[in-house]
Formats: structure tokens, C-alpha cells, sequence
């Protein structure tokens, strides 16, 4: 074989090894990901919560696995970019220090629905109560589904202390106290109960002091 | 982000900007053995399918070129290798403030003619009343309407009636926007029997002209007095408390019956949350301005 058909063989070795090619072929789509990912990811625990930030208290915890479950988060953001038409419509931009408490996090993907990371005191809790029983009853043009039967079922407490101590376990500042007064807390609640407590809770007092919009006009 | 990240984050863009960069020079220029017959030997389907050997069209080898050139231009302007911050020095968060500074720019000079200006002055300016409006749907139409209208399902009053609970001047309603309001009536269920109830229901719906009972409305009567606490000994309403006026045709809750029966079986709690720190007091007296000229228009019909 002549000298310049040298560097070729190399090729032919990769085109003709199916399982050589599948290993340098991931190994190069992996790249982004690693550079992308895993920084950020093994730094993750390093970031504190931001001021005022504290763990769920038991209904909020309830409402936020009750918004998991029902998957809120497949039609609602909870995370404001840092763009203008972003932080006009919903306040200051999110910062990884809000979410430190979210397990797992519910920054989203997409919006079908508006973000809600500052929804938290926009509208009264009867509103909320009302717009999750029957959206179309106090906003006409809305698309998002009823959830009557949160009003049906009640928050079992019992659960929510288990929840509480696996959160504890994996390192969220819950006291005993906390935990041996969910139950009480969460009792006679029903699931629309813990839903609006943890909607009404969402961006309150928890703004970094560096992403305070400038005041508009005087 | 520390120098080990950093490193790490320079070598994966190194190596995978390494690689793809020699096979973009070398591979157009590598000599490929072919067979007498031009195809590399390559075989299918015992003969049927052979590999043949052309040269990259142009249009690949320069759109990948063009991708290169891009990539590390993009490198040298902006953050992305490693910890470096680019040449531009260029953040998103700069970005914003920049992006806010120049919508700014735009905005205050109209803005800053309505600052602290009065309700009703502002009123019979359309241009604030537009603007009014335009943030009026924003933010107040969920509980509100669209039209202003209110909604009975959660007691949001409407706004471009002549009635108001706390009041329909200029300063008032820019309190109820900027503090908001919390309108609070006790359950009388504990007090008051079923048929207590239904009577003082007839009576409070013979306050307004309404359908009723009189027989139930006069044995109501005698319990109105615990009402009229709030509500005036003739059921006037007090815009101190948010009490409304029994005796007007406007519907907080609805004026049926059963909806006032419910109301004063359960009590109310209406409220209305606090715009301070949504709104600047520009905006609010901007929507104040657009509810105030609506409902006087409708008042003077």
C-alpha cells in the first residue's frame, strides 16, 4: 500500500467496526455534555440558599408534590430569564439560590400557561381556589384543565412527616419540631388547601437583592 | 467557577475543536484507495451496492469552514472558554439592564408627565387612560374582566358601575390598588337558625326592591339589627368597612336568595391583593385613571 493510503487505515478500522465507531462516535456527542453539564452539576451543592429562603413548611411541601404530580410543570415555568419582556411581566429574574429546596426543581421547559416563580400574593387565595376548581369561571380565554378533585381528598399527614425526614436525610434544615407537627398542621386540609399555600408561597420574600428591578418611572 | 472546572471546560473544547478541525483539513486531502473501477471496494449486497468515491461538494467544505470561523469568534467575543469573560466583556445580566435602560429611555419621557399627577386629571388625558388600560388587562382582568365587569364567583366588584364599597374618587382608588383590600363578613351560621337566616335573606332582599317574602322579610327584620353594625341601620353600606350598600342593584356575590343566604350562613372574605410592589405608583394611578374614566362615562349615561 502506498505511503498516503497510510492514514487511512485508521479510518477503515473505524468504518468497518461497528462497535468502534458506536464507542468514538459517543465519545464525541458526550463532549458537550460534559462541558456543559457537569461543572455546573458538581457545584450544585455549593450554592445557599438565597435570603429569607427556607424549607417548605408541611401544607407547602404537600402543594408542591401535589403540583409535581398533576404536572403543573409541563405547561408552567417556574424560572424568569434575565430578559426584559421576562421581568416586566413577572418581577426579578429567578436565581439558583431560590430553587435550593425544590426536589426536584420546577424551573420547566416550556409554557403553555404563564411562569409562577413570583406568582405567590398576585391574586387572593379565593382566586386561586376558584381558578383551580374551574379556570373559565374567572378567566374566560383559558385553556388549563379543572382540577376539581383536589377539593375532594385530604392531605395525609402521615405522609407528609415521611417526606419531611427523607428531606431532612438529604440535607434540608427540618427541625424535629417541624417534623412531629406536619401532621397537625396538614390536618382536615385538602389537597386545593396545600395547592394554594404552596402557589400563594412561590417567589414571596425570597428576591435576591441583585435582581431588584430599577424602579420604573417616579 | 474554579481553575480545575475551567481546565476542564478549556480541554473538552480543545480536544472536540482539535478533532473536528483536522478532519475538515485532512479528510478532503486524504488519499482514499479505489479500485480500477473509481469505487473504494466497499461492497453490499454481494456486488449489488458499491461504495463510489466523489470529492466534498463546495457548499459542505465552506458552510463547515463558515462553522469554524463562527466557533471561535464566538470564543474570542463572549464567555464560553473556560473562565474566560471574552473580549466584549459581555453578561446577560448587563444585557438586561441595558435592554430596561433603553425601554427607559422611550417610556419616561411620557411617564414622567403623569407622575404624581391626580386621578381624575389623568382621566380626561387619553393617552393615560390607554396606557391605563393596556396594564388594566395585564394585571386586573383575571379577577375584574376584561370589560371591568367584576366576577361574582370571587366577589371582585365591578368597576364601571356607579356603586363603589370603598369608594369611586381619584385617592381612593389608588389606595385599594396600591394596599389592596380585605373585605371580611362574619359567619352568622352559629348565631342565626335556617329559617332566622332565609327570613333576614327576604328582608335583605326587600332593601333593594327585589323579589321576596314580605311575611319573611318582617320577621327578618327585628335580626338586621346585628347587620346594621356594618351595614347602616337602613343597610346604606359603610365605605370604611367595605360594608356595601344592601339597598343599590350592584352585585358583589350575586343578589338571588340562596347566594345571600349562603353569604350570611358562611361569611365572606373578599380579598384584594396589595399592587405596591407589582406596580410603580405611575402605573396605578394610570389604571386608577382608566377605571375612573369608565365609570363616570357609564355614570353620566
Amino acid at each position: 500500500m502506498a505511503g498516503g493510503y497510510r492514514g487511512y487505515k485508521y479510518f477503515e478500522a473505524i468504518e468497518k467496526h461497528a462497535g468502534l465507531l458506536g464507542i468514538l462516535t459517543a465519545i464525541m456527542v458526550s463532549i458537550g455534555g460534559l462541558a456543559e453539564i457537569t461543572p455546573i452539576f458538581m457545584a450544585a451543592h455549593e450554592v445557599k440558599p438565597a435570603l429569607g429562603v427556607k424549607p417548605y413548611d408541611a401544607l407547602r411541601l404537600a402543594g408542591k408534590d401535589i403540583y409535581v404530580r398533576e404536572g403543573c410543570y409541563l405547561c408552567h415555568s417556574q424560572m424568569i430569564r434575565a430578559l426584559r419582556a421576562e421581568t416586566e411581566r413577572y418581577g426579578p429574574f429567578s436565581t439558583a439560590e431560590e430553587s435550593v429546596y425544590d426536589r426536584p426543581h420546577q424551573w420547566g421547559s416550556k409554557r403553555t400557561g404563564p411562569d409562577l416563580a413570583r406568582v405567590g400574593g398576585k391574586y387572593s387565595d379565593e382566586w386561586q381556589r376558584q381558578h383551580l376548581r374551574d379556570p373559565r369561571s374567572v378567566v374566560p380565554e383559558s385553556n388549563m384543565p379543572s382540577y376539581p378533585w383536589l377539593a375532594q381528598a385530604l392531605v395525609d399527614g402521615d405522609d407528609i412527616a415521611a417526606r419531611m425526614r427523607t428531606l431532612r436525610f438529604l440535607g434540608d434544615p427540618y427541625t424535629d419540631a417541624d417534623i412531629a407537627g406536619a401532621k397537625a398542621a396538614v390536618s382536615g386540609q385538602t389537597e386545593l388547601d396545600a395547592v394554594v399555600a404552596y402557589l400563594q408561597g412561590l417567589g414571596i420574600a425570597n428576591e435576591p437583592a441583585n435582581a431588584k428591578p430599577q424602579q420604573a418611572a417616579p | 467557577m474554579s481553575p480545575f472546572w475551567s481546565g476542564w471546560i478549556m480541554f473538552l473544547i480543545v480536544l472536540n475543536l482539535g478533532i473536528t478541525l483536522f478532519l475538515f483539513l485532512w479528510g478532503p486531502r486524504v488519499k482514499i484507495p479505489t479500485l480500477p473501477d473509481g469505487t473504494t471496494g466497499h461492497v453490499w449486497a454481494h456486488g449489488v451496492l458499491r461504495e463510489g468515491m466523489n470529492r466534498l461538494p463546495l457548499w459542505w467544505i465552506v458552510m463547515s469552514g463558515a462553522m469554524f470561523v463562527i466557533g471561535f469568534t464566538y470564543l474570542y467575543l463572549y464567555p464560553g472558554f473556560g473562565s474566560s469573560k471574552g473580549s466584549l466583556g459581555w453578561t446577560s445580566h448587563q444585557q438586561l439592564a441595558d435592554d430596561i435602560a433603553a425601554n427607559r429611555a422611550k417610556l419616561d419621557p411620557v411617564l414622567t408627565g403623569f407622575a404624581g399627577k391626580p386621578v381624575d386629571v389623568l382621566a380626561a388625558d387619553s393617552t393615560a387612560t390607554r396606557m391605563g388600560e393596556r396594564l388594566f388587562v395585564d394585571n386586573c382582568a383575571a379577577c375584574h374582566g376584561r370589560e371591568a365587569h367584576g366576577n361574582r364567583v370571587i366577589g371582585a366588584p365591578n368597576l364601571v358601575d356607579a356603586t363603589w364599597i370603598y369608594g369611586g374618587d381619584g385617592d381612593t382608588l389608588l389606595t385599594s390598588i396600591l394596599d389592596g383590600r380585605h373585605g371580611v363578613m362574619p359567619p352568622f351560621s352559629s348565631s342565626l337558625d335556617k329559617a332566622a337566616i332565609e327570613n333576614l335573606a327576604n328582608y335583605v332582599l326587600s332593601l333593594s326592591g327585589r323579589d321576596h317574602s314580605p311575611a319573611k322579610a318582617r320577621l327578618g327584620a327585628d335580626n338586621f339589627a346585628v347587620c346594621a353594625a356594618c351595614h347602616g341601620p337602613t343597610g346604606t353600606g359603610n365605605p370604611a368597612l367595605g360594608a356595601p350598600n344592601l339597598t343599590t342593584a350592584d352585585e358583589l356575590y350575586g343578589r338571588d336568595l340562596a347566594t345571600i343566604e349562603q353569604t350570611i350562613r358562611n361569611g365572606r372574605s373578599g380579598v384584594m391583593p396589595a399592587w405596591r410592589t407589582r406596580l410603580t405608583d405611575t402605573d396605578a394611578r394610570l389604571i386608577a385613571a382608566w377605571v375612573y374614566a369608565r365609570s363616570h362615562a357609564n355614570a353620566a349615561h
